[in-house]
């Protein structure tokens, strides 16, 4: 078995945070004798990647995903762990290693703001040291493949977010590289330009066999894209695996949509403990129930209320992520 | 294969740069106004006579070349390295396969050839006007280009490190407008350093900032005689050093610290 492109072992990250009191005075003391805080960012991450494939990285707002790119892709040095990325440590950035990385941040641009992208994808294409004809091969295959023929020759600040994230993974792969971190590449976007990036990803994954490991907010960003995630929370691995498992894994619930036959209901509706009410009205019911008790409490519902139709269910997705995100799973 | 690299960043700026090229011409109009001030007030007060042994027409070619020395020495680059770092865009310079500090050496080599387009016209101009008096020698001319080379590495270099600042405090570019200053009063512009007071002379003769503009203006137009030249270049030289082990130091320590906190 090949080894694996990525490779993440016990990997901490600490930072020092300066602490600012409140109140003119205290801010002056603080500039002789400073105080800090250490924040645990990531805390004994470990996970591989093997070549080629699509792996999304999810969490809440500061679980450590940005900061695990980061580390990658040689911007930050580890508080300790080992990390290896395509036989390289990231953080010495030799050039061999940066020319086999790209880094797409959905909020920052390597796009020289004021001339048409077509200069600047010349410009990486100098930089990354990209033959002019395999350079000229590349360039037209992305640009078919993202449909942008026309923005080629608009100035970049002239285009719109959409059109700007087409030019950065343009950029990005320009040079092919063999790994593509992907920071919330479709942050702000609409959802048609959504889905065309997905499309665009999955595709240029398959056929170019790029490694691609990316972060977002967007749970369709991961469903339609990742067959894995792994999912940090307060900078730990909570769960690593195929996304339909986390629900089982991390969902301690199942969803019981009840259909009620409208006629039969006398107002009242007895709803036994521990069933937790999400929606209802007149003729329908969704209630939450925990996963081990669903059969039992499902069994007193039927006798109880007067059911015309019954599905039970894993919670969607966002529901799982949510009550994790915000501590009922953890 | 770096050249390549080092010729396409360049390029890429200028094309940025032609979007706003009325902007440059701007700056550089700006720099040439206080020189061009006191240009005129020296050359005026030396009248028919002289000042410290300089002459109407000395003063007037002693000012064009330092409008030119000032262009080619000046540092613009350093004043966005602050900006770099303090909004995470160091990122995508260190990203790159290429020592960052090709990007400042490729802005600062964009930057000249684009000032020195509008500078050399409107001085050739002004000689024309103000009919300067140079005596030119082969030796003098042959010290100004070393030292002309040095004195920008100086003044490149030692911005260079108080722009690395930016690592630890805020804002750091409050110290480059302190260079600026530095340099406006001792390094020839208020008036040529041998004409300071005494106090000051020294002060200015021992600094560094003299080195930055002053000292290739005064080789060419005639005011060094060989000892004060090679005193000169072994001050030029010293402070280089110095500002190239400072900037060193604090580039290592400055990413040191970047790479453990995060862009």
């Amino acid at each position: 078995m090949p080894e694996p492109q990525i490779q993440i072992h016990n990997l901490t990250k600490t930072y020092r945070v300066p602490v600012r009191p409140e109140g003119l005075r205290a801010s002056l003391g603080s500039l002789f004798r400073p105080a800090y805080n250490d924040v645990e960012a990531v805390v004994d991450v470990s996970f591989d990647v093997a070549a080629g494939a699509r792996v999304g990285l999810i969490g809440p707002n500061g679980a450590g995903k940005t900061t695990t790119l980061k580390v990658l892709s040689g911007l930050l040095h580890p508080t300790s762990g080992q990390v290896r990325v395509a036989g390289f440590l990231p953080w010495e950035r030799q050039p061999e290693y940066l020319r086999r990385i790209s880094m797409v941040m959905g909020n920052k641009s390597q796009m020289l703001w004021d001339i048409p992208p077509l200069d600047s994808f010349r410009v990486l294409g100098e930089v990354y040291g990209v033959p002019p004809a395999r350079f000229r091969r590349t360039l037209d295959e992305l640009v078919a493949l993202l449909d942008m023929e026309e923005l080629l020759t608009k100035p970049v600040r002239n285009l719109s977010l959409g059109e700007r994230m087409k030019c950065e993974l343009t950029a990005s792969l320009l040079y092919r590289p063999q790994v593509l971190f992907l920071d919330e590449p479709t942050l702000g976007l609409d959802v048609s330009m959504q889905l065309r990036l997905r499309r665009f990803l999955k595709e240029y994954n398959q056929h170019s066999g790029v490694t691609v490991l990316l972060t977002s907010h967007y749970m369709a960003d991961v469903l339609a894209l990742c067959p894995r995630v792994v999912l940090i929370h307060r900078g730990r691995v909570l769960y690593d695996g195929e996304l339909n498992e986390l629900a089982r894994q991390l969902a301690p619930f199942k969803q019981l949509r009840l259909s009620l036959q409208v006629e039969k209901c006398n107002g009242a509706m007895p709803i036994p403990d521990g069933v937790e009410v999400i929606e209802q009205d007149r003729a329908s019911l969704t209630l939450r129930v925990p996963r081990a008790e669903a059969p039992a409490l499902t069994a007193r519902l039927l006798q109880t209320l007067p059911v015309a139709d019954l599905t039970i269910e894993d919670p969607p997705i966002e529901a799982v992520i949510d009550q994790i995100y915000s501590g009922a799973g953890a | 294969m770096k050249t390549r690299a080092g010729w396409a960043l360049i390029r890429g700026l200028w094309l940025s740069w032609l979007q706003y090229r009325s902007f440059f011409f701007l700056l550089a109009f700006g720099w040439m106004i206080p020189p061009l001030i006191y240009l005129l007030v020296w050359s005026t007060a030396a009248g028919e006579g002289t000042i410290g042994g300089l002459s109407r027409g000395a003063f007037v070619a002693y000012y064009l070349v330092l409008i030119l020395v000032n262009q080619v020495t000046y540092s613009q680059t350093n004043w966005t390295v602050g900006d770099l770092i303090r909004y995470g865009q160091m990122n995508r310079v260190l990203l790159r396969p290429l020592p960052p500090v090709y990007d400042a050496l490729a802005s600062e080599f964009a930057g000249k050839v684009v000032f020195l387009a509008f500078d050399l016209p409107v001085v050739a101009l002004l000689a024309l006007i103000l009919r300067p008096e140079l005596e030119w020698t082969w030796a003098n001319g042959l010290a100004f280009l070393p030292a002309l080379v040095l004195a920008w590495g100086l003044r490149f270099l030692w911005g260079y490190w108080l722009a690395l600042l930016a690592f630890w405090a805020t804002r750091a570019d409050a110290l480059l407008a302190l260079q600026d200053a530095l340099v406006f009063l001792l390094a020839g512009q208020v008036a040529p350093v041998a004409l300071l007071p005494g106090f000051l002379q020294t002060l200015a003769k021992i600094l560094p900032f003299r080195y930055m503009v002053a000292f290739p203006v005064e080789i060419l137009t005639g005011q060094l005689d060989l000892a004060g030249m090679q005193t000169g270049f072994a001050f030029q030289a010293g402070w280089l050093s110095v500002a190239a082990g400072l900037y060193l130091l604090l580039w290592r320590a400055g990413l040191r610290r970047y790479t453990a906190v995060g862009g």
